[in-house]
């Protein structure tokens, strides 16, 4: 198979809610391990249905998605939820959790229901915590903690997981300029560590651009460009996706491009 | 950084809890049932109780109301309590919605209307099948159960407010049929509306054997699913990346919960309140998990029914005031209170 030394294939992906809209069409692309991919576009551009997708729980009509050579159509979710977790956009919880017992859920798709978890569930739980700076925040009630520390609970939980894959969505939007930049370095530092696969739908295309080995350009439903963030991020495409006719320069640390008004 | 929260972050190994939960709460069950076998009509002194319990008494009128009467129905409000209160917990879990209560799935209005049926029949015909009541319950209650589940199928499954929606559309039209009996009733009124505020006061031990079985198996399988609800609350589509088909549990967990009611309710009537505020107490009192939750609400929900039955026969002695009235009236300051405390 051609793509056998591949992370996550995704060949041909096309998705719809409804007959007469098509959300996602052709999708395709390759990622290899322990690769950071930022999916960027406009709001209803389809960012955060293919990171579903992805994820499983919604079903293309076309096209399948392979993870280490599993065909993610003959999985099952709990099989899935072994492979790929996610740290969504919205972090509300019902009732009022410890922020450690919503990091030890990460370990539910590996817990017996008869029999219950082990001391290897809780150790697992503790370090995500440490991993993720959240420890502190143990005993604390998941509803009255500030959204930036509801996110590091959040990621602690999707850790906890032991994902090979990990889907961010618009993970940074709640946090302030200080936790954005403190969470990507924690991200770039679990990525080393971990042997961790990302992929994370952006609003800011700085942070994009910051953050991600490649970037991916959705504009609607369709892949407009993939590649380096130098690649991607240019006039014409902006222009094409966006309309709009930005200025860019180059990040003077990091070297890669920012987009300005 | 404080340092009692870094030395708290250790995980309590849940199952060493549970056992002490269940001993201890059977314990406290046991001896409050026991203590209430004191209140009644005639005066049995606690020596005498205490003498029948350990070495049976030769007295026929005393063994005859502590046996038949007095103890049946402490043991009846004791499951109806546990049940209420375990079913309302996991639907407030399986619906994400604090308001739930083992009633607003609909298969409480059709046991309900099963039961206001089977009355008016009985003055109807003339021909008196009090014991038959029940059956006429709990086929109200498959009919609502299934209509609930054929419409909730009809909208959107895979959603809780599809099932919640059908529950209350159901409640409705059942509720509605209701109150076109009552209003055509005459004599049989006040059967109907003493069924309907719930009651006790008929428990014998062949509806505590029939009882007994759904409950505790019932019981025993939402505390196996104890755990999806607690994922279930980070919302849908987390529990469905933590590996839960979300669908399949509402389903289940809606169809275990509402064979339990219908069997109690079929016996018991419409025990108000119960099942709506004991499993928040519960949470108050050890937090959200439903692994531990649902069985602390079990034991609280038994406890209170039981007091709130001898409450709802003393108060006005000789005459019984209905039980659902007394839980309300009780349990509503309780909650406002526990609620204060929480939050000062």
């Amino acid at each position: 198979m051609k793509n056998c030394h591949q992370f996550l294939t995704l060949k041909d992906i096309c998705y719809s809610y409804t007959k007469n809209r098509q959300i996602l069409s052709d999708i395709n692309f390759s990622l290899s391990e322990s690769e950071l991919l930022g999916i960027i576009g406009p709001n209803g551009s389809g960012k955060t249905t293919l990171l579903n997708v992805i994820s499983g729980i919604l079903k293309p009509y076309k096209g399948e998605i392979f993870i280490q050579n599993h065909n993610l159509n003959h999985l099952s979710i709990e099989s899935i939820a072994k492979f790929i977790s996610v740290v969504p956009q919205n972090t509300w919880v019902t009732f009022n959790f410890k922020a450690k017992e919503v990091v030890f859920m990460g370990r539910m798709p590996y817990i017996s229901r008869i029999k219950g978890e082990s001391q290897e569930d809780y150790k697992i739980s503790r370090e995500a915590m440490i991993k993720t700076h959240s420890l502190s925040l143990s005993n604390q009630n998941i509803q009255k903690i500030s959204g930036g520390e509801r996110q590091r609970v959040f990621l602690a939980k999707a850790l906890a997981q032991s994902p090979k894959l990990l889907l961010l969505d618009e993970f940074t939007s709640h946090l302030d300029l200080t936790y954005k930049y403190e969470m990507l370095n924690l991200l770039k530092n679990i990525l080393k560590k971990e042997n961790l696969t990302i992929i994370s739908t952006f609003h800011d295309l700085n942070l994009a651009s910051i953050a991600s080995d490649r970037l991916l350009l959705l504009n609607d439903g369709k892949i407009e460009k993939i590649g380096k963030p130098k690649e991607v991020l240019n006039k014409e495409n902006l222009y094409k996706v966006y309309k709009v006719k930005p200025i860019l320069i180059n990040h003077p640390q990091f070297n890669v491009p920012q987009v300005i008004m | 950084m404080n340092k009692s929260l870094v030395k708290n972050t250790g995980f309590i190994n849940w199952k060493k809890k549970l056992i002490l939960i269940v001993l201890f709460g059977s314990l406290i069950v046991l001896v409050i049932g026991i203590f209430c076998l004191n209140f009644g009509v005639v005066t049995i002194t606690p020596r005498d109780i205490m003498h029948l319990l350990i070495n049976g008494t030769q007295d026929k009128t005393t063994n005859l109301i502590i046996w038949q009467l007095r103890a049946p129905r402490i043991v009846l409000g004791a499951l109806t309590g546990a049940a209420l209160s375990t079913v309302g917990g996991a639907f407030q879990g399986i619906l994400r919605n604090p308001l739930a209560d083992p009633y607003i799935l609909g298969v409480s209005a059709g046991a309900a209307l099963g039961a206001c049926i089977g009355i008016a029949f009985q003055y109807i015909t003339g021909y008196a099948f009090a014991s038959y009541l029940p059956l006429f319950a709990f086929l109200g209650a498959m009919l609502s159960l299934y209509l609930v589940y054929k419409s909730s199928k009809i909208s959107y499954s895979a959603n809780s407010t599809g099932l919640l929606l059908s529950g209350v559309a159901i409640t409705f039209l059942f509720s509605a049929l209701i109150t076109v009996l009552l209003a055509l009733s005459r004599r049989e009124l006040h059967s109907m509306i003493f069924w309907l505020m719930g009651d006790l006061s008929a428990a014998n031990w062949k509806k505590i054997s029939i009882i007994l079985l759904p409950v505790f198996i019932g019981n025993a399988m939402l505390f196996f699913s104890a755990l999806d609800l607690n994922a279930l609350s980070l919302g849908e589509e987390e529990a469905l990346h933590l590996g839960i088909n979300t669908g399949r549990l509402r389903i289940r967990i809606f169809l275990i919960g509402s064979v339990i009611i219908a069997t109690v309710v079929s016996f018991t009537g419409l025990i108000g309140f119960v099942g709506l505020i004991i499993p928040h107490i519960a949470r108050l009192l050890v937090g959200p998990d439903h692994r531990i939750m649902l069985p602390i609400a079990a034991f609280l929900g038994a406890v209170f029914l039981i007091l709130c039955d001898i409450l709802a026969r003393i108060l006005l002695a000789p005459t019984e005031i209905p039980i659902g009235a007394i839980t309300a009236i009780v349990g509503v300051p309780l909650f406002i209170y526990l609620l204060r405390r929480k939050n000062q």
